[in-house]
Parts: C-alpha cells; structure tokens; sequence
C-alpha cells in the first residue's frame, strides 16, 4: 500500500522477456559466425530452439502490455498516452499497435512468429541453410529490439500514475483501423522471409533452384497481406476522412505501396524463374529491394520524418538511429547482392522476343518504374527540404501522381490483357493474332460504348473501359479454351464438373487469372469513382432537398446522442429516391477534444451515395448546416475486387503436391 | 462555446416551417463555393499533412477559403489568385509541382526511368535471344540445291 507506484506489475515481466529476446536475438544472429570460427557447426543446431524461444518471449511481452491497456494499468507511460477508462475493450487491445512504440512492438512480434514458422518448415526440407536463414532474421530482430527497448520502448513506467489515460487516437477508433496495421505488417514482414533466404543464398552460394519454390508462397503471402491491408487502410479513410475518396496519395499510403508494386514484379518474375531459369539475379535485387521498401515504409511512418524534415531532429536518438539502422541494411545487402550476385550463371537463354518470358520482363519493367516514381514523389520533397535547409519547399500531391501512375497502370493493363494469351518461349504470330481478334474487338466495342455514351469525359475513362474489357476479354476466352479442350477429352463430364476441374488441375494458373480479373474490377471501381465522381456543396436546412446526379436527398434535421467515448451529432437524411435513411455525424472525442467525421454512406452495386455533415452556420435564426453530397460510382466494385483477388491467391495457394512437381525448379527441391 | 452549440442543434430540430413549403425545389448550389472549391483542391493547406484547402478543417484553411472567396468577388482569375498564394507561400503551396524550377526533376524524371529500365529490358532480351540462336549451318551446294528444290515444289 506504501508503495503502491512501485508495486510488482506482470508488465515489468514482459519488460524481462524483451530484453532476454534481444539476448536470445543476438546469439540466434551470430551462431553461424560463432560456429564457424570456433570450427564447432553443431554450434548453429541452436537457432531452431533459439527462434521458437524468441516467439515466446516477445509474445509475453505483447501479452503484459495487453494486459496492462485491458485492466488500465496507466502506470506504463504507453498505455497511460493511448488509452482511456471508457475506451471499449475491443479498441483497447488494437491500442497496442496504436502509436509507434506498440507498432514497432508489433512488427517484431510478427517478425518472431514468421522465424518461427521458417523453422519448422525448413528443419527437414532445408536443414544445412536453415541456421543462416534463421540468423538473418535473428539480426533483423537485433535491430529492431535495440530500436524498441533503447529508444521507443513500451514498457516504460510512469510516475506518479495518472487516474486517467489521455486516449487512443479518435481517427483510430474504428474497426477499419484495428486490422489495417496488423494486415500492413503481416505484408511488410512476410517480404523479411524472401530476403533472409536471399542473403543466405548470396553468402553460402546457395543455388536459386534449391530455394525458389520456398520463396515464391512466402511472396505471395506477404503480397496477399499487403494487398489486404492496403484496401482495408483505403476502406477506412473512405468512410471515416470525409473526403469522398479512398486515396489521397500521401506518403504514409504510398510508403505501404511501394513494397506492393515491387513484390507484384516479384512474385511475376519468380515464375519465370521457376519456369524458364532465368532472371536469378534480377530476382535477386527484387527480393531485397522489396523488404528495403517495406523497412522504409515503416519507418517514414513511424520516425516522424513525414510530418516535418525538422521533426526528425526532435528525438535525433530515434531519428539517427532509424536512419543508421536503414543504411546498415541497405549497404550490407546490396554491398552482398554486387559483390556475389552473379554466382548463378545457369541461365537459359530466351528463344524469341515475342514470349511468356519476354513479357514478364515487360511486367517487371513497369511495376519498377512506378515503384521508383512514388519513391521518387515521396522522397524528393523530403530531401529538398533537408538538402536547402528548409528554403525550397514543395509539395508533390496527389495531382502529380495521378497524373504518372495513370497512364503506367493503363500499361499494366495493356501487358495483363496480352500476357497470358502468349505462349511460353516463342509466340506463333499468327496463332496469337487469332487468339486476340475477339478480346479487341470487345475492348474497341466498349472504348466506343464508353465515348458515346458519357460524352465528354476524361481521356481515361474510354481507354481504361477498353483495357479493362481487352483483361476479362483475354481471361474469358483463356478459360473457354481451356474447357472446351477439356471437355474434349472427358466427354462424360458434366459442365460444371468440367468447369471446376480445369480451375483444380491448374490451381497456379487460374488462380493468377482470378486475380488478374479482381485487378480488373478493382480498375472499374477506380475508373468509375475517379472520373465520373459528382459532388455538390450546400448549405441546407431541415426540410431541404438537395440533388446531386439523379440521386435526391431531404435533409430531416439532426438529432446528438452521446456514447462511452464520444459525443455525436447525426445528421438526418432520407434518400427520397430509395426511401432510405443516410446518417452522417459528427462526432467529438472529449478526452483529446478532437473532432472527426462519419460519413453517411448509402451503397449499391453502382454508385455510393456519400454524405458529409459539414458545420452549422446560423442565419435568420434557422440552424442551417453545411452538407457535402457526393455520388462515387462504382465505388463497391474496389472492395470486391479485393475479395476476388484474395479468392484466386488462396486458390494459387491451394496448388496441390503434383501439380507443384511439375516446374523445374520444383523438380530439383522436391528431389532433394 | 459547447452550450451554444448544443442549443443551436436544439434549435435546428425545431420544424422549419419555411422549408417545408418549398420542400420540393432542390438546394442550388451556390456558384461561387464551386469555384471557391475547385481553386481550393489545387492548393496545399501549408499547416497541414499533405492536404488540400478544400478538405482540410484548418483555421488557415478556412482563412484561405475566405481570401479565395473575396478575390473571386473581386473579380480576379483563377492565375491570379493561384499566383498571390505562390508569391506568399511559395511553390510550396501548390499540390500539383510545378513543371519548372524545384519541380522539374520531378517531371522529367519517370519518362527517363521509364526510357532506361525499357532499353535495358530490350537489350537483355536481345542479347539472350542472340545467345541460344545456334548458328545456321554451313549448307554446301549441294544441299541447297535440295532445299531451293524443295521449295520450288511446295509453292507450285
């Protein structure tokens, strides 16, 4: 009772854990190097143990601090910054992650847990590699740690305890964003697999046959994680910023893109690795370049740089040693990848410049050069900034990159449409231009549809509906072909049966093609909302119909309520033409006296209605209200893309043995 | 402050007998705010992370909404009053860099990489092509015969 600030609390446990990890980090690390130089190999026999141990202890310490927000022990400064007594539980544990210390906290965690998984796939496939594979990821952790409990740590007490906590971010009360960082770092760290087996194969002469197979379903899981997590963060900010749109390019979005465009060439040029044995180099620097953006997105995030240059000398500790810990990695694996990457000289050659390969190159040409245009847009004002000592400054917003990234994506789909009709190592022309004829004769008949029909447009709007019809034109008659060959040579099977089976005995394939096709809905929704978006301003009061692209809408007055954690004034709107109720609010957070916004959001299959309470204005003693309407077409289609692209990666996933064994590459890793 | 606000929700709750008579006509927008916003969106908020004037709730975003309002009522173009932000906050305050100065590399920039990573693309795939095309053969005049013979009787 005495000293009750002092007492014993379980989060001084989890503390103890996080610095034995760092122990247990460092040994899992440096084996290899102890073995070799103290000539004892079975010395590396310890990372298996050694990574299963760092996931229990950095899971006790996630457990304490959860602990810690769940029972309010404000005691611990984190909790005591992000939290609150009338915070409802759900959003108490996502606290966790809520802030940088808990997100750093949190991307170690699942750092541990995927060395853990490694472990146990790679004890009886990859025995002899498994400890370097491990010790990669061991220092990785190291880096992390000494970040965590030096500089950033969660664990750190508070004295004296305040009754209160001061809150979680009110923008990040909502569900959207519960499970848009977790799915973020699943993404980031998935790449931190690909690239410890990279550097174990550039450090032991590791042949790329050996290891490809195992890389490329870790690849595409942190892809898939990514993609997620990406959609889920445009999700959120499409219902809780109020803007009407879902992306706004700012760094914080485009540091979560940039891993994605590089590990969408990644998991391409794999399969022509796998398929053709080639570009073993190139994948190489992919796989490292992938993680290096995947590092540099969290830390442009979460080092403060972002929001100013200048920030970043406010804690320089955090600063210098984030950008210390960056340099590390990027000179030490690129320094690796130069000095041994041109070990793998088994390639094959390329039979014709018209092939399945030769258009993954293309692939892989434009998805770097627009992950290096949003470096680029996001970097350049940074380093102008630092570079002038804050006398030139610019800012590159979502214009510019609309203005880059729309005719590169327009590429990506002109290359996804003509992909798959190619044959590997050399396309028949003529054969080619057969295939072709009727997926652009849909895409001329949509582009043409488009044109007349919404005259006049954005130059985009024509091209993109033509590409996108071109994409699900290709992929249509890809899979008629395959069925009708099918059916060919198993006349008595049903239709559907024939349908299933030629999707089940080629899982790899045609699950590549359902996400191509999510790609292509995705593109709808893009075009839809981007370029035929209306929107409309008003001032209304209670009683007033506002009509906003065929769509009506009475505003009925607004009513406030209050709940746990905020105060809320709701908007009152029937949609006349669906007779349907829209409720906007407003809503304010008293522990941090923000305010934030929920949209109204009325949904069908081709357009959102999407409401805005703006702020009051009183005249002639009538409350009125500032209203912002907008009707995004097709704005759903994005969402479900989302799902149909999760749909045909788990199908890829699904891949059976057999069919697995049927790439070289595979041959040779199953064979050993 | 937050008592005034929850008696003028109050208020606003109250029947609006005024309203209900033209309930029918839709809200028009008012011209002006269009053309305030329009401008708005191409303007960075300078306090702000990355946003535009239009959508930020800053006090200086709001201070700009009403400096555009008023030089619109003034009469002055979109240019003008684009370029009195510029000369106050410099480049800085346009979302959309400028294709000249500071902003240039910018611009210049992703058509370049893209030139290059193509080039690149195309010569590695030339130099593979070239390097598993096995050479023709040496046919001697005899085996040419053949195949012009060959030849000959396919066409014909």
């Amino acid at each position: 009772m005495l000293l009750s600030g002092f007492g014993f609390h379980l989060v001084e446990f989890g503390h103890l854990a996080a610095y034995l990890a760092l122990v247990v980090a460092l040994i899992q690390g440096l084996s290899p190097l102890a073995a070799r130089l103290l000539h004892r190999p079975e010395l590396t026999r310890i990372n298996f143990h050694a990574s299963i141990a760092m996931f229990v202890l950095t899971t006790i310490g996630a457990a304490t601090l959860i602990h810690a927000f769940v029972t309010g022990n404000y005691s611990v400064q984190y909790v005591a910054s992000n939290s609150n007594s009338h915070l409802p539980i759900f959003y108490k544990v996502a606290a966790l992650w809520g802030s940088h210390e808990g997100s750093l906290y949190l991307w170690v965690w699942v750092l541990t847990l995927f060395t853990m998984v490694v472990a146990f796939h790679g004890r009886r496939r990859y025995p002899d590699r498994l400890p370097m594979v491990l010790a990669v990821q061991g220092l990785l952790m190291v880096g992390f740690f000494g970040l965590i409990l030096f500089l950033s740590n969660p664990f750190l007490r508070l004295f004296p305890v305040p009754a209160d906590g001061r809150d979680l971010n009110p923008l990040l009360q909502d569900p959207g964003m519960v499970f848009h960082p977790p799915m973020l770092y699943l993404g980031y760290v998935g790449f931190s697999v690909p690239f410890a087996f990279a550097m174990t194969a550039l450090i032991t002469r590791w042949k790329s046959e050996f290891w490809i197979v195992h890389i490329r379903r870790w690849a595409l899981i942190a892809w898939g994680f990514l993609t997620t997590g990406i959609l889920l963060g445009g999700w959120w900010a499409y219902y809780e910023l109020g803007w009407g749109g879902y992306w706004a390019w700012d760094p914080v979005e485009n540091a979560s893109f940039m891993p994605w465009l590089v590990g969408t060439a990644l998991v391409h040029s794999i399969t022509v690795q796998e398929r053709r044995r080639m570009l073993h180099a190139w994948n190489l620097f992919l796989v490292i370049t992938a993680f290096s953006l995947s590092l540099l997105g969290t830390f442009l995030v979460r080092s403060g740089v972002l929001s100013s240059v200048h920030a970043f000398a406010v804690d320089p500790g955090r600063g210098a040693y984030i950008l210390a810990f960056m340099v590390t990695v990027l000179t030490v694996s690129f320094g690796i990848f130069l000095a041994r990457g041109g070990f793998q000289e088994s390639e094959e050659g390329m039979s014709s410049v018209l092939s399945r390969e030769s258009l993954f190159v293309w692939n892989n040409v434009i998805f770097t050069v627009a992950a290096a245009c949003v470096l680029l847009g996001t970097l350049y004002p940074l380093a102008l900034d630092a570079l002038s000592g804050g006398q030139d400054k610019i800012t590159v917003g979502a214009p510019y990159f609309n203005a880059v990234m729309v005719p590169i994506f327009l590429m990506v789909l002109l290359l996804m449409a003509v992909a798959p009709m190619v044959p590997w190592r050399k396309a028949n022309t003529e054969r080619l231009r057969r295939r072709l004829l009727v997926p652009v004769s849909l895409a001329v008949v949509a582009g043409s549809i488009m044109l007349i029909a919404a005259w006049p447009m954005h130059w985009t709007a024509p091209v993109a509906s033509a590409l996108i019809a071109f994409v699900t034109g290709t992929i249509a008659m890809d899979y008629a072909r395959a069925v009708r060959q099918r059916r060919q040579q198993h006349a008595t099977e049903t239709l559907w049966r024939a349908l299933w089976r030629t999707l089940s005995f080629n899982r790899r394939h045609w699950g590549g093609m359902v996400v191509h096709l999510g790609i292509a809905i995705i593109a709808i929704g893009l075009t839809g909302s981007g370029v035929f978006r209306q929107e409309k301003a008003v001032v209304m009061v209670p009683g007033e119909i506002v009509e906003v692209g065929g769509e009506r809408l009475r505003f009925d007055g607004v009513r406030s309520f209050v709940r746990d954690n905020y105060q809320a004034i709701q908007g009152q709107f029937t949609l006349l033409n669906k007779n349907v109720l829209v409720l906007p609010e407003r809503r304010r957070y008293p522990v941090q006296d923000m305010p934030t916004t929920e949209s109204g959001i009325h949904s069908t299959l081709w357009r959102d209605v999407y409401v805005v309470l703006a702020e009051p204005a009183a005249g002639n003693g009538v409350m009125k209200w500032g209203v912002h309407v907008y009707v995004n077409p097709l704005v759903q289609w994005i969402w479900g893309g989302g799902m149909v692209i999760l749909l045909g990666l788990f199908l890829t996933l699904s891949m059976r043995r057999r069919e697995r064994a049927t790439s070289p590459a595979a041959v040779i890793a199953e064979a050993r | 402050m937050k008592y005034c606000m929850w008696a003028l929700v109050l208020m606003s709750m109250a029947p609006n007998l005024l309203a209900a008579q033209n309930g029918l006509d839709s809200v028009q927008e008012d011209p002006l705010d269009r053309q305030v916003l329009e401008i708005a969106k191409d303007l960075r908020c300078a306090v702000c992370q990355n946003q535009p004037v239009a959508e930020s709730n800053a006090d200086l975003a709001k201070d700009m909404r009403k400096v555009i309002r008023e030089q619109l009522q003034a009469g002055k173009t979109r240019e003008q009053i684009v370029d009195y932000f510029v000369a106050r906050y410099g480049d800085y305050v346009l979302m959309k860099p400028p294709a000249d100065r500071a902003g240039l590399p910018l611009w210049l920039a992703p058509p370049l990489v893209l030139a290059v990573l193509a080039v690149g693309g195309w010569l590695f795939m030339r130099r593979r092509t070239r390097q598993t095309a096995t050479p023709a053969p040496v046919l001697s005049e005899e085996d040419r015969a053949r195949v012009r013979a060959a030849r000959n009787q396919q066409e014909s």
